[in-house]
């Protein structure tokens, strides 16, 4: 039964937190390597996204798809022409809108950055 | 810092907290809890690097906080892998088995206070290494004999050895009058 109540004793003795004067300061340096793991992490992370877009983009444009998409472009834009100008026949500047090289290059330059989005969201759920 | 925010909410909330990516509740934990991990480390040997120990510790707990689920509490589950990480660099460094194996008397307590009290710290210096760890590890980490054993890489009989005469030692320099103290020192969470 003592040895019991010695061995509580020291459980006791053993979880009682001392005091220490610099509390705070140990807590602000490890809070401290928290945020800069955390700024470094994220750093890490959006730069792995940018180049997995940029690889990811020019493997797709290497393959050939840019030429297929432009000709399917200007297939898509004529079409598209023609369908507005049944419904707005008297809107002259429906042709800027539509003009398939432009569309290609900015739906190409919106798949790189949802690419990198989507690798770095992928990265950071790791 | 963390504020006056959190100086009301249970280590259980702040570690959902923590867990939700609030690197404030989790700073508060740290000041709740610090002193509490580099004791422990500094009773187990660690004395000069207990500090960077006791950081490293708490990044990891930060990095695995979902795993902190309340069942126990928060300065014990950071207690343990406190003590598991420093028991790993004992072991990168080939030093563990010469200290589990250190038998020998350790410092002379110094005298007690003006109570004639001689504190757990004063204490433990005059265990042998091997007992220091192993009744560190069982009272102060929440480590069971067998548990010892295994992350000591002794047999258990050896832990349960260096248990018992760990407490002999300190049963004979632990003043009766420390039970008063300890009474009403509830740790926090």
């Amino acid at each position: 039964m003592a040895e019991l109540d010695f061995e509580r004793r020291l459980e006791r003795l053993f979880a009682e937190a001392p005091a220490m004067a610099d509390e705070d300061a140990f807590a602000r340096r490890v809070q401290g390597r928290l945020d800069r793991g955390w700024t470094a992490r994220r750093l890490v992370i959006g730069a792995a996204g940018g180049v997995g877009g940029v690889v990811a983009a020019s493997q797709l444009f290497l393959s050939g798809l840019a030429g297929r998409m432009e000709t399917a472009s200007e297939g898509s834009a004529k079409a598209l022409t023609a369908g507005l100008r049944e419904v707005a026949p008297h809107a002259d500047w429906l042709p800027a809108l539509t003009s398939g090289g432009a569309m290609v290059w900015t739906a190409s330059a919106l798949a790189v950055i949802a690419l990198g989005f989507a690798v770095a969201r992928a990265l950071s759920e790791i | 810092m963390a504020g006056a925010r959190y100086a009301n909410l249970h280590d259980v909330e702040l570690a959902a907290h923590a867990a939700a990516g609030d690197r404030s509740a989790f700073g508060e934990l740290v000041r709740r809890h610090g002193g509490g991990v580099r004791a422990l480390l500094r009773r187990m040997g660690a004395a000069a690097e207990a500090d960077d120990l006791a950081q490293d510790a708490f990044l990891t707990a930060f990095e695995r906080i979902a795993e902190f689920r309340g069942e126990g509490t928060f300065a014990g589950w950071v207690k343990r892998i406190a003590a598991r990480q420093y028991l790993r660099r004992l072991q990168r460094r080939r030093r563990l088995k010469a200290l589990v194996a250190g038998v020998e008397e350790g410092d002379p307590p110094a005298p007690g206070d003006a109570d004639g009290r001689i504190d757990l710290d004063e204490s433990m210096k005059a265990l042998g290494s091997g007992e220091r760890l192993c009744v560190s590890l069982c009272f102060g980490a929440g480590f069971s004999h067998a548990e010892a054993a295994e992350a000591l890489n002794l047999p258990l009989g050896t832990v349960k050895s260096h248990v018992k005469r760990g407490l002999e030692k300190l049963r004979a320099r632990l003043a009766p009058s420390e039970d008063s103290a300890a009474e009403g020192n509830d740790a926090h969470g």
